[in-house]
């Protein structure tokens, strides 16, 4: 008896030792599937290495890694650029030596050291913009004062302030009613958040529990981030995605590593892969990710789905992420006490 | 001696992945390594809006859920016991159990579907012409409410099911015959003699509605924030692990609390007949 569950044990050593080398990766759980067809496979394949995801929105991801600091599980992190530099300031991130990463100098200038020090490299951009219900909302709607309307009170949906998405909405609407966006009280904003909640069904905090409110019929509309747009339209309901006319904020997602990481081999092969052509290719055809990469080139149908080209990225709103990051817990605290009456 | 050392891997488990984890808890929220012992997060939780009203929410909604469902499962229970035929029994008491079988998540998202702009409860009330537009039920305290009571009742009818077992079938008979009414019946004879039902059903529901995450998060939303959802959000996202300590403490005592504070209720009761 003993002699078998030895052996059984002793084979088990043998088949894990043979497995995959194995690369743990913590991001969003959004697309899963194309990210297993346009990166898990392919990474599989090339290298013989497994990517295992951990899943989670920005917040949640980076409080694991604070929680396993001294003995970090994961080796590589996709966070948004204010995230990514709350992370640094934990000293949770190890610097990226930009020399191993043959595609370094195929992405555009912006996303080469968006956040400082090498600590994460921008891997794709997007903008957020307004998707609404053609059938119900008779409009038109143009701008982001439009959420103030009567028509559509009680039939819209805002992010949460801990979303990659929250701060930069706050301070969008600072500006629109307040003048300016780096109001480190946010005064404005909260005003008129403050007259818009009851009218709100929710805050949202993940963009596939949007999809499942507009599914439900419960959300009209709502701010959308472009790289969930493409799943909106697999919904198959009436939607309209609007540019406002006050501009659209962008968002960088970056990549780093993990100080401390156990597989810093693969992480750089990892790194380098997200950055290649033909994986940023990939995921801007799925409309998973937008391209940084100058060597990628969509046509005109997808195009018009990303947040695509020199010129239509250049018009973004980028916020200055240190001063969110140095507001932020101010920020969490303030929308608590307004929104959780 | 002996007939003790059969409890004691249970005692070992507990003590070391239970009691001495909440001791160390209950430390860390009064001591600081830096300052030594402090009581300002207690201080700061019951005086900051926030947590109190995610406190009292939490503590309001557990209690109706507790007394409610008790108000239901007490005559389910009664019915059930009741019931000669055994294979209808079983079958019944199958049905109550079923709901503890499928997974906290799903039975959550089902209420979606229910409770939704365009779910059963609108559709109804709008085909019966009751309302012209749909109303929101999700997202306020009352789809909470009603998820956590579909989710703990089946505790409170088990416990209340397994304590009328054990009450002898002529004692009732007995008191009928000695001219007991209804009410006297249930008064003098059955509320004393399930007591231990009553209490333990009522700590499962009020511990299980008071820690509950799922359900607050899922039919809550950032709305209705409670005390659980308040712990998540702490931990998760604003990274202030002192107040998440303060916020376990609170509803670990109150639990307690409230369980010393029913056996206290139920022994008095029992004392006065």
């Amino acid at each position: 008896m003993k002699k078998i569950f030895l052996g059984i044990i002793m084979s088990l050593i043998a088949v894990t030792a043979f497995c995959a080398a194995k690369l743990n990766v913590s991001t969003w759980g959004f697309n899963l599937d194309l990210l297993d067809k346009n990166i898990s496979k392919p990474f599989l394949e090339k290298y013989g290495v497994e990517i295992v995801r951990e899943v989670g929105n920005n917040s949640v991801r980076l409080t694991k890694l604070i929680s396993q600091k001294s003995n970090p599980v994961i080796d590589v992190v996709h966070f948004v650029d204010y995230y990514a530099m709350l992370a640094v300031k934990e000293g949770l991130l190890q610097p990226i030596d930009v020399s191993k990463l043959k595609n370094y100098t195929e992405i555009y200038d912006f996303a080469k050291d968006p956040i400082g020090g090498n600590y994460g490299i921008g891997y794709t951009v997007y903008s957020m913009g307004i998707v609404y219900r053609t059938d119900k909302i008779k409009g038109p709607i143009t701008s982001w004062k439009d959420f103030w309307n009567k028509e559509v009170a009680g039939h819209i949906s805002l992010p949460d302030i801990t979303t990659t998405q929250g701060p930069a909405l706050m301070m969008l609407f600072n500006e629109i009613y307040g003048g300016n966006a780096y109001d480190p009280e946010l005064k404005a904003a909260f005003e008129k958040l403050n007259q818009l909640k009851k009218n709100v069904v929710t805050f949202y905090k993940t963009s596939s529990e949007l999809i499942n409110l507009f599914k439900m019929g419960e959300v009209w509309m709502a701010p959308v981030q472009r790289f969930s747009w493409g799943q909106f339209l697999d919904t198959g309901l009436p939607l309209a995605w609007v540019t406002p006319k006050e501009g659209m904020p962008g968002f960088l997602n970056v990549i780093s590593i993990v100080k401390g990481a156990k597989n810093l081999e693969e992480a750089y092969k990892y790194i380098d892969f997200m950055i290649s052509q033909e994986v940023q290719y990939a995921e801007a055809m799925d409309l998973v990710d937008s391209p940084v990469n100058v060597n990628v080139t969509v046509p005109q149908d997808i195009a018009e789905k990303l947040t695509y080209g020199v010129d239509h990225i250049k018009s973004l709103i980028f916020y200055k992420t240190d001063f969110i990051v140095e507001n932020y817990d101010k920020w969490i605290n303030k929308w608590n006490e307004l929104i959780a009456q | 001696m002996k007939k003790y050392v059969i409890i004691l891997p249970t005692l070992l488990f507990l003590l070391v992945f239970f009691l001495l984890p909440i001791f160390l808890i209950m430390v860390e929220s009064v001591y600081q390594p830096q300052k030594g012992w402090v009581i300002n997060k207690y201080v700061q939780f019951f005086t900051q809006r926030v947590s109190r009203v995610a406190y009292t929410r939490s503590l309001t909604i557990s209690l109706l859920v507790t007394v409610v469902s008790l108000a239901i499962g007490y005559p389910s229970a009664l019915a059930i016991v009741n019931i000669a035929n055994d294979s209808l029994k079983s079958l019944l008491m199958t049905l109550v159990v079923f709901p503890l079988m499928t997974n906290s998540v799903a039975r959550t998202f089902s209420w979606l579907a229910v409770l939704g702009r365009e779910g059963l409860i609108n559709n109804l009330l709008i085909s019966l012409k009751l309302i012209d537009s749909p109303k929101r039920l999700l997202y306020t305290p009352g789809a909470v409410f009603f998820g956590l009571l579909q989710l703990f009742l089946p505790l409170m009818v088990i416990s209340l099911v397994s304590a009328l077992e054990n009450l002898p079938k002529e004692v009732p008979l007995a008191a009928k015959s000695l001219g007991a009414n209804a009410l006297n019946l249930f008064t003098k004879i059955y509320i004393p003699l399930t007591v231990e039902g009553i209490v333990a059903g009522s700590t499962l529901v009020f511990t299980g509605c008071i820690t509950a995450y799922v359900t607050p998060a899922v039919l809550g939303g950032s709305r209705v924030l409670m005390l659980s959802t308040l712990l998540y959000q702490k931990t998760s996202v604003t990274l202030d692990w002192s107040m998440a300590t303060v916020i376990a403490v609170v509803m670990f005592v109150t639990t307690l609390a409230v369980n010393y504070l029913s056996r206290k209720i139920s022994s008095l009761g029992v004392s006065k007949q």
